[in-house]
């Protein structure tokens, strides 16, 4: 029924309005992140000793455990949504241009959450600068983590980069609306502006989305994360060729399922059901299903070759998936999903915004439950597992839980913060819709104007 | 591998016939470079070393070309002293697998061999330059690398009491459950209910330290070096100082041998040398400062470096084998000796240089059954002898009355059974017998093997022929003379008897291994005994941890400090 059509006001909504449920919200997010950091304080005061984990071995426990599961869990949003984002660019994926920043921004809250999670998964946090970058010459060479340290950072600043370049048309056009007390940000992100660099800047953007597709499967996700484990031969649950693609499948489900949560606060907040219409969601949510279908594909690969005629060490691996409810349940979780969407795709009635979020919660979740249970079992089965206690238990200690809540705040913070600095939808995008009507925006919106950002 | 068996060559006989056309077309001799390169594939399987190979050649190639670059034995030798000392050295601290010093070593091998024998280096496993590493080895026939510390175990001889695992942790003055040794027993598939083992320990046994890999996992992934090899010696150590507590060594060791360091240790820094001395088992005295047992020393660097003892907090650590002892710094007599290896009562763990031949765990490896007897024999005192010699006759009988060498083990049934087992050690000594390593004090072997001599001086000045053929017969080392047979003054005894009778004393090795060696980690420790299988699965051992104050699963100990606000 709207007719609306998307204007500058729109897009400068979240600048200029902050109402008492924004602050809520902070507060909450606020809290939650101070909960985790209060623990956090607490593990650097005692050790690590704090957490569930413990020594593999004849220690009977994993030396890994949920801030690895995590990390990359995080990561892994991270990378899809700048591989959705720079998609939009190089393959002309107009439709999804109005979310093409929030992904953007959730890369780079999402690499910060994974950065803070190396450091608190850390013994020795302290020496990170002396330790790392002091060997990086000698280290690079032959260590994965080397590896993951390098190309995370080299992913943060190509994103930065990408998202700094695009916001410079913004900003000029839209100074005069943007508020006064950011001046210096806008001055800095705006230095030496002239109109004839538009047409160069979007050549520009055009070859680091290219890379960012190159480096993403390649490098990323399908990538140095996966080698973490991957290279290991002596871990039958990780190691093997399959992780590549796996992780990078798993990355896409959880960055889509991001994408899908961040949009439809945005647009539920600031009324932007004109700009955020049912149309991306739905597409979204079919691209969900395919990466869903390609994750799930891949794990029966796995589970296939685990068992038929597999080495012992490699057998125990898959038994434990296949009665472990830390694997099954997020299986589940991802194959109900999937006919979910599929179902959608036979009768689009059952489509529906609130089930659609609800399919991104899940996913989130299933995501993050996989890679950790993916991370602990691959400790708990080892090629030498002689040890009587190996495998072990491990449950995550409340800090370790809170970690995840924590980072999750600081995610919301971080979207609560730039969007009070700068649009976090094109202004590109906003032209495109009112110059193109080719996509319908027809459906029913909530008038609902609060503020409630869902993560 | 190879298409045709008759072929030299893994590639097969249609190569070697390429081979041959190459060399026709040279306007070299054919016959001598295939020749050649057949022996180039011995060097490569080990069969001839490198050195024999130049040597062999040596004339020829001159005749042929007029020249021949190739290093003979001293001039090999020489250059692998001078590469490993100085290029060599700093290259490897990169790579760590040496890489330049064999592309040096090749360049120095010359025209013939290199352009025919790398042909059959090429075409094996691992590309040029593993096999060529493979070759090097079998060519220095391990004396020339320089120090590897390693270890040798005898599994079956080690009746689990947990005696090094005691030692290791008061040494080091570990936690609670930090286990750097560890011995455990398993059930496997064809031993469910392992027992006793005739050779005196458990059946079924696995002790555990730091493997200290050649091509350590650990070391690989650490991002930031402090887990690294050191040059001097080969030991696998960390830097306590440098260490971020990632734990990816721990991921990465397919051993489990790493054990973090998750809350402050229960000892205090400048308590340690003071704690350990309490233990009799440790060799460290109370006013020890504690750098000596905690800082090593580096031949390539100019400060000591903190890799010993307890770890600080959120750092790894691991088994070290010692470095402190093994730098001096306690002693020299501690040199060549770590704590396990002194405090084991039934002597199988054997530590030492396992690049020299000559080493205990080298030896011990080599003719294990010998190796149990000298670890195992009270040898008599010999002045205790001379004096129960004292007006005894010379011959046999009176010798065996007087002295009593059934005292020498239990297991030993008779007199005549005990000297058999002193002369037999002598006849298997060969020109060994003696002679231990460059600093002697780094062997035990040496000492005991010194006793038997000396034991067997004091019965030859008292008269007793023990080159006699009659003599011999009579301790089952020689045949009996036949009637009519006169006494051989040559006679050589016969040193397969020799080894029958240790054997029968002190039993034959069913097999030995390494341990997870098809992982490419190249383990510095043999092991004498069962090699547990795939389905292998850790039993009840012997002793129990918490009943000599250790703990098993330190997992137990850590839970206590985990938040879990009581809910679970």
């Amino acid at each position: 029924m709207s007719t609306k059509t998307p204007t500058e006001a729109d897009i400068l909504r979240p600048l200029k309005n902050t109402s008492k449920r924004y602050f809520m919200l902070f507060g909450a997010a606020a809290i939650a992140f101070g909960i985790f950091l209060v623990g956090w304080i607490y593990q650097l005061a005692v050790g690590m000793s704090v957490t569930g984990l413990s020594d593999w071995g004849s220690g009977g426990g994993v030396t890994w455990g949920l801030y690895i599961g995590a990390f990359i869990w995080w990561v892994g949003i991270a990378h899809g949504g700048i591989i959705l984002s720079a998609a939009v660019r190089l393959l002309g994926m107009d439709r999804y241009m109005p979310v093409a920043r929030l992904a953007e921004m959730l890369t780079l809250a999402g690499l910060s959450a994974a950065g803070f999670y190396i450091i608190v998964h850390m013994g020795r946090p302290d020496r990170m600068v002396t330790s790392v970058l002091g060997h990086y010459h000698i280290t690079v060479n032959n260590s994965p983590l080397v590896w993951d340290v390098t190309v995370i950072t080299a992913y943060f600043v190509l994103t930065a980069t990408y998202l700094a370049l695009t916001l410079r048309y913004d900003i000029t056009r839209l100074r005069d609306d943007l508020p006064d007390m950011f001046e210096p940000v806008y001055k800095l992100l705006t230095l030496g502006y002239s109109e004839k660099e538009d047409e160069v800047i979007e050549r520009m953007v055009w070859w680091v989305a290219l890379a960012i597709i190159i480096m993403a499967p390649l490098l990323l996700h399908g990538g140095v994360i996966p080698w973490l484990f991957a290279l290991l031969p002596t871990y039958p649950g990780w190691f093997g060729a399959i992780q590549g693609p796996q992780f990078l499948t798993i990355a896409l489900t959880s960055a889509i399922s991001g994408v899908i949560v961040v949009s439809y606060a945005f647009r539920r907040a600031y009324d932007w059901d004109h700009i955020i219409t049912d149309d991306i969601f739905r597409g979204l949510l079919l691209w969900l299903g395919f990466f869903c279908l390609l994750f799930l594909w891949l794990q029966l690969q796995q589970l296939t070759s685990g068992s038929f005629s597999a080495t012992v060490d490699h057998q125990a691996a898959t038994a434990s998936k296949l009665s472990h409810p830390a694997y099954i349940v997020p299986i589940t979780m991802v194959f109900g999903v999937l006919m979910y969407i599929f179902a959608t795709t036979l009768r689009p009635s059952l489509f529906s915004k609130a089930r659609a979020i609800a399919a991104g919660v899940l996913v989130l979740i299933a995501t993050l439950v996989e890679k950790t249970y993916f991370v602990v079992a691959g400790l708990w089965y080892p090629a030498f597992s002689i040890y009587d206690a190996t495998p072990g238990d491990y449950f995550p200690s409340l800090i370790e839980m809170s970690s995840v809540l924590g980072t999750i705040g600081m995610v919301v913070l971080f979207f609560l913060v730039i969007a009070k600095v700068v649009p976090v939808v094109e202004l590109h995008a906003v032209e495109h819709l009112r110059g193109d009507h080719g996509h319908g925006h027809e459906e029913a919106h909530e008038s609902e104007t609060e503020p409630e950002v869902k993560a | 591998m190879s298409a045709d068996d008759e072929s030299f060559h893994p590639l097969g006989k249609e190569w070697e016939g390429e081979l041959e056309e190459m060399l026709d077309d040279t306007e070299y001799d054919t016959d001598l470079g295939m020749e050649m390169a057949q022996d180039a594939m011995r060097v490569t399987k080990g069969e001839l070393s490198e050195a024999e190979f130049h040597e062999k050649y040596h004339d020829d190639v001159m005749d042929e070309f007029g020249v021949d670059d190739r290093p003979t034995e001293e001039a090999y030798e020489a250059a692998q002293e001078e590469a490993k000392g100085t290029v060599g050295r700093m290259l490897s601290a990169f790579d760590g697998d040496g890489e330049e010093t064999r592309r040096e070593t090749m360049k120095k091998m010359g025209v013939g061999a290199a352009a025919v024998g790398l042909g059959a280096w090429g075409a094996t496993d691992d590309g040029p330059e593993a096999d060529f590493a493979a070759a090097d080895d079998a060519a220095d026939g391990g004396d020339d690398d320089g120090i590897q510390w390693g270890m040798t175990i005898d599994l079956e001889r080690c009746d689990g009491c947990l005696s090094c695992v005691d030692a290791c942790s008061e040494e080091n003055q570990l936690d609670q459950g930090v286990n750097w040794m560890y011995v455990l027993q398993f059930a496997d598939e064809d031993n469910q209910e392992p027992g006793h083992h005739p050779a005196g320990g458990f059946e079924n046994m696995l002790v555990r330290p730091c493997q200290h890999c050649t091509d350590a996992p650990c070391e690989k992934v650490c991002p930031t070096t402090a887990r690294h090899t050191r040059d001097q010696d080969g030991l696998v150590l960390t830097d306590y100082d440098v260490c971020i507590g990632c734990r990816y060594c721990q991921v990465a060791c397919p051993y489990g041998v790493n054990y973090f360091q998750w809350n402050e240790p229960d000892v205090e820094y400048e308590d340690i040398p003071e704690n350990a001395s309490e233990h009799p088992a440790a060799h460290v005295p109370a006013d020890a400062d504690p750098e000596d047992v905690t800082y090593s020393e580096y031949d390539d660097l100019d400060d000591d470096r903190w890799v010993d003892a307890r770890a600080p907090r959120g750092v790894m650590s691991k088994c070290t084998m010692c470095p402190t002892h093994q730098d001096g710094s306690q002693g020299e007599e501690h040199i060549g000796h770590t704590a396990c290896e002194d405090a084991c009562p039934p002597g199988a763990i054997q530590f030492g240089n396992v690049n020299d031949e000559l080493s205990d765990p080298q030896r011990y490896a080599e003719n294990p059954s010998r190796g149990r007897s000298l670890e195992r024999l009270a040898i008599p005192d010999p002045e205790e002898l001379e004096d129960a010699l004292e007006g005894e006759d010379d011959d046999l009988e009176s010798v065996l009355d007087a002295v009593d060498f059934q005292a020498m083990d239990g297991d030993i049934t008779t007199d005549a059974e005990g000297l058999g087992i002193l002369l037999a050690l002598e006849i298997t000594g060969g020109e060994q017998m003696g002679n231990g390593p460059e600093v002697e004090n780094h062997s035990d072997f040496v000492h005991y093997e010194q006793e038997v001599l000396d034991v067997l001086e004091v019965l030859e000045d008292h008269g007793l022929d023990l080159d006699s053929q009659e003599v011999l017969a009579e301790l089952d080392l020689a045949d009996p003379l036949e009637e009519d047979e006169d006494e051989d003054d040559d006679f050589e005894p016969d040193e397969d008897d020799a080894q029958f009778l240790l054997q029968r004393f002190a039993g034959v090795q069913t097999s030995s291994f390494k341990l997870l060696e098809e992982y490419g980690t190249n383990p510095n420790i043999t092991y004498i005994g069962s090699e547990p299988g795939p389905n292998a699965e850790q039993i009840e051992g012997p002793v129990q941890y918490d009943s000599v104050d250790l703990t098993d699963n330190r997992k137990e100990v850590l839970d206590d400090d985990t938040v879990t606000g009581g809910m679970y």
